[in-house]
């Protein structure tokens, strides 16, 4: 990338809050914000337990109006779209609103909306449903919604590529503004798969922490007891816009998007590949395309997937890129605190990032106790460390071998 | 109650909006931005209220609250 993006503004609908001054308050210190699931009986499934977003109504600004069109992940995506654009004091009223778009990675799409409907539809016939069902479910529902709500008619797009979704919409909206296509971008991701079908296909998954009985400790990626990941739902976004425009502007700058790697291992449809040869190529990929050497990063964003296989991998392929060099750089997976939220984990890992940059602060990885041989990193375990942090990468590994790799800088 | 007043309630609870933003004289587009979306729920909920059947067409988001008054009157009528 030349010229370099700047992201100017981001806003947050996270467990761990819904504001980023709340957020970084909460990460900071270390919080977990796993809890039983208490919205629906879910006590039968092998795994209840979630990092859930409350009191979304009390933040909105959403009318009653809307709200009752649109699934709750749309609803996610609005309030932090709003937070974003304001954070980026953006006037959308004098702005050409032709060339500002909005790029959000989804992997699973708004289910609450549509069990509700199709449940109606199956039990009261076709007047059942609602009209709304039309397009309230699907993947870009929420990028629809956003775009209407504030008129944007540049450049858009969704993207479903199911954990690495919001880092591809990401670097989506970057190239596009790259390629002086829009203006501005609102890129970002959103999930809720706190719902009683989504949660039952994440169930079906295998990948999910089934430690019911310690919701607050049971998301421990590179533990010896680590036993899958744990839910999450929110949305972050941040906006986009080029280094000079930023200036011109005279707005602060959070830190600029430099580079992506990405590649899929192509085995099978579902599962990875058993060596770790994508993830690395994908890391040095993204290397080249920041022109950063080794030494260069100091903070790296992990995937933290708390598989046996998931982190083993991703701890090989780092030492295998970085090799000596891998004790000189912070490493910690955030996510351990806030859950995973498949399709849009890398908006918060993105949002987390840019604010321990700014505050020179390494966030933990929280429930670490007990060391495994196999992955032999410094997870920077439970408590934050303060480090300079200048140049850091963030990972994000989905199903069937999806791995991207963004490099961001300060 | 008249079938007009009846038929603004409908429109209040399906559409979440206050009774004096609904404007008799004006079409449901330009008094409240109705949709072709809304319209079908609007249109699903006003049969329901009043035992019809209301046709694709027969309302649309160009008619005015009278129109639909209208519309509702003469099917219960022929009803």
């Amino acid at each position: 990338m030349d010229e370099r993006i700047a992201i100017t503004g981001m806003g947050v609908v996270s467990p761990a809050g819904l504001k980023k001054e709340t957020f970084w308050a909460n990460v900071k210190a270390g919080r977990s914000c796993v809890d039983t699931i208490k919205r629906f009986d879910a006590s039968l499934y092998p795994s209840h337990i979630a990092a859930q977003v409350h009191q979304l109504d009390a933040y909105s600004h959403l009318s009653g109006r809307l709200t009752k069109k649109i699934d709750v992940f749309s609803h996610m995506a609005l309030v932090s779209s709003e937070e974003a654009i304001k954070d980026a004091k953006l006037d959308l009223d004098n702005c050409d609103k032709d060339r500002i778009g909005a790029f959000m990675g989804n992997a699973i799409g708004g289910w609450l909306f549509a069990e509700t409907e199709l449940r109606d539809l199956y039990l009261e016939g076709r007047e059942g449903i609602s009209p709304y069902m039309a397009s309230a479910w699907f993947p870009a529902a929420p990028q629809g919604q956003v775009s209407i709500y504030y008129k944007l008619r540049g450049y858009s797009k969704t993207v479903v590529s199911d954990r690495a979704s919001s880092a591809l919409a990401v670097w989506y909206a970057a190239k596009v503004l790259k390629d002086k296509k829009n203006d501005y971008c609102l890129a970002g991701g959103m999930e809720a798969p706190i719902t009683p079908y989504a949660l039952l296909s994440a169930n079906t998954h295998g990948a999910l922490s089934k430690n019911n009985l310690n919701p607050k400790t049971a998301y421990k990626p590179y533990d010896l007891y680590r036993d899958g990941f744990v839910l999450g739902e929110g949305s972050g976004m941040v906006i986009l816009e080029r280094e000079k425009n930023a200036i011109n502007r005279g707005v602060e700058i959070y830190g600029f998007l430099k580079g992506i790697g990405f590649s899929c291992d192509g085995v099978h449809r579902i599962k990875p590949a058993l060596t770790s040869e994508g993830l690395e190529f994908a890391i040095e990929e993204c290397l080249r395309d920041c022109q950063w050497s080794k030494d260069d990063v100091d903070y790296i964003c992990l995937d933290g997937e708390a598989t046996e296989l998931g982190d083993i991998l991703e701890v090989k392929a780092l030492q295998n890129v970085f090799k000596n060099k891998l004790g000189d750089i912070s490493l910690s997976a955030p996510k351990s605190m806030f859950g995973n939220l498949l399709g849009a984990q890398t908006s918060l890992d993105l949002i987390a990032t840019l604010l321990s940059m700014r505050n020179s602060l390494v966030l933990p990885t929280i429930n670490f106790s007990e060391e495994d041989s196999h992955c032999d990193i410094n997870c920077t375990p439970n408590k934050a460390v303060a480090r300079e942090i200048n140049k850091a990468l963030i990972m994000a590994r989905g199903r069937g071998g999806i791995n991207v790799v963004l490099g961001i800088e300060k | 109650m008249g079938v007009k007043e009846d038929v603004i309630g409908v429109i209040c609870e399906v559409l979440d909006v206050a009774e004096n933003e609904v404007k008799d004289e004006q079409t449901l587009y330009d008094s409240l931005g109705v949709d072709s979306t809304e319209m079908v729920e609007l249109s699903v909920s006003l049969s329901k209220k009043f035992g019809v059947k209301l046709q694709y067409k027969e309302i649309t988001n160009k008619s005015t609250v009278s129109e639909i008054a209208d519309v509702v009157e003469k099917k219960k009528l022929n009803f």
